[in-house]
């Protein structure tokens, strides 16, 4: 267990160093404009937006509500801290109001 | 390219900004640390692994794939599939990385992760959006905290108070949900990103256990339909 432990992080941590050099290295290859160039402006937007989709995918309905709620506050005030911290307040009183 | 006489207050306001993105990152780092200790990783291999990797979903799946015995290759393919989406995280670092030495690309490339994406949000207003020590500072300074809680979580893999009590685990998705308001560029956003969010949650519903596929898939989708609209 122990050999394959340390197997396991050495070849990990290099396959994922050559997945974060390669992302640069394919992305520096494209024009400067263009509907490439477009594609890689949209894709930080599309990122999290999938991202949060993935961990929405599996979330229970209080984590659902409190998605929502976040989602409210951060467009209302703009602030992304004061609105994760929200929801950690609404979920945690939705958890214990329920339990 | 950015130039500044001032890196060294582009690389603290980098840091500054990556906090909120810290302290959700570091309730997962903690959960990382406790789970290593307990699926039989010494602290060693624990931090040796948080270092190396730097990415939370993959370390946990590797992890969890030694643990039930499926071997190191088997471990090593399912958490590179995991971290393939930050192949994406350097592609937008593009403006970022662009003519600096090796040293810096590799550096930058090293410190990518979700959560630069979601720095670039707090980029925008500052003018950092090309800012290379706005986001080495911010890259860094997370990498360092995501050290330090999984050394804490594997030192104290006991004992630790319910998280979920105090809403703590739900800290990593509230924090990108609220950035999401901020990556908004208008309407013609909204095709992209419904496209993007629908292609992982019916591909997640059909395929589970290839669900992180369907990111990269809805991602890179969602991207090109952006691509091809030509309106601005």
């Amino acid at each position: 267990m122990n050999i394959e432990i340390w197997m396991t992080i050495i070849g990990l941590g290099g396959a994922s160093f050559a997945i974060r050099l390669s992302g640069y290295l394919l992305a520096s290859q494209i024009p400067q404009d263009g509907m490439w160039a477009r594609a890689l402006q949209a894709l930080p937007g599309c990122l999290i937006a999938s991202l949060v989709s993935l961990m929405m995918l599996n979330g229970t309905m209080l984590e659902w509500i409190s998605a929502v709620m976040v989602l409210a506050i951060a467009a209302i005030t703009r602030k992304p801290t004061l609105a994760m911290f929200a929801g950690m307040v609404i979920i945690a009183a939705m958890r214990f109001a329920i339990a | 390219m950015k130039q500044s006489n001032n890196w060294y207050l582009e690389l603290l306001l980098g840091m500054r900004d990556m906090l909120p993105m810290s302290v959700a990152a570091a309730t997962y780092g903690l959960a990382f640390g406790l789970l290593a200790t307990q699926s039989g990783f010494n602290i060693f291999q624990t931090i040796s692994m948080s270092a190396l990797v730097f990415g939370g979903s993959s370390q946990l799946v590797a992890m969890e794939q030694l643990s039930i015995g499926l071997g190191a290759a088997s471990a090593i393919l399912a958490g590179s599939a995991l971290n393939m989406r930050i192949l994406l995280v350097t592609a937008t670092m593009r403006n970022v990385l662009a003519s600096r030495p090796w040293w810096q690309v590799g550096l930058g490339t090293f410190f990518a992760t979700d959560a630069s994406v979601a720095l670039m949000q707090s980029a925008k207003p500052r003018n950092m959006t090309t800012s290379y020590w706005y986001f080495f500072g911010g890259g860094a300074s997370l990498y360092v905290i995501w050290i330090a809680v999984t050394a804490i979580g594997a030192i104290i893999s006991s004992g630790v108070p319910n998280p979920q009590a105090i809403g703590l685990d739900f800290a990593i998705i509230a924090i990108f949900v609220a950035t999401l308001p901020g990556m908004w560029r208008g309407t013609k956003d909204v095709l992209p990103w419904l496209l993007a969010s629908g292609i992982v949650l019916i591909w997640g519903t059909l395929f589970p256990e290839y669900a992180s596929w369907g990111l990269i898939g809805g991602a890179v989708i969602g991207a090109i339909c952006a691509g091809l609209n030509n309106e601005h």
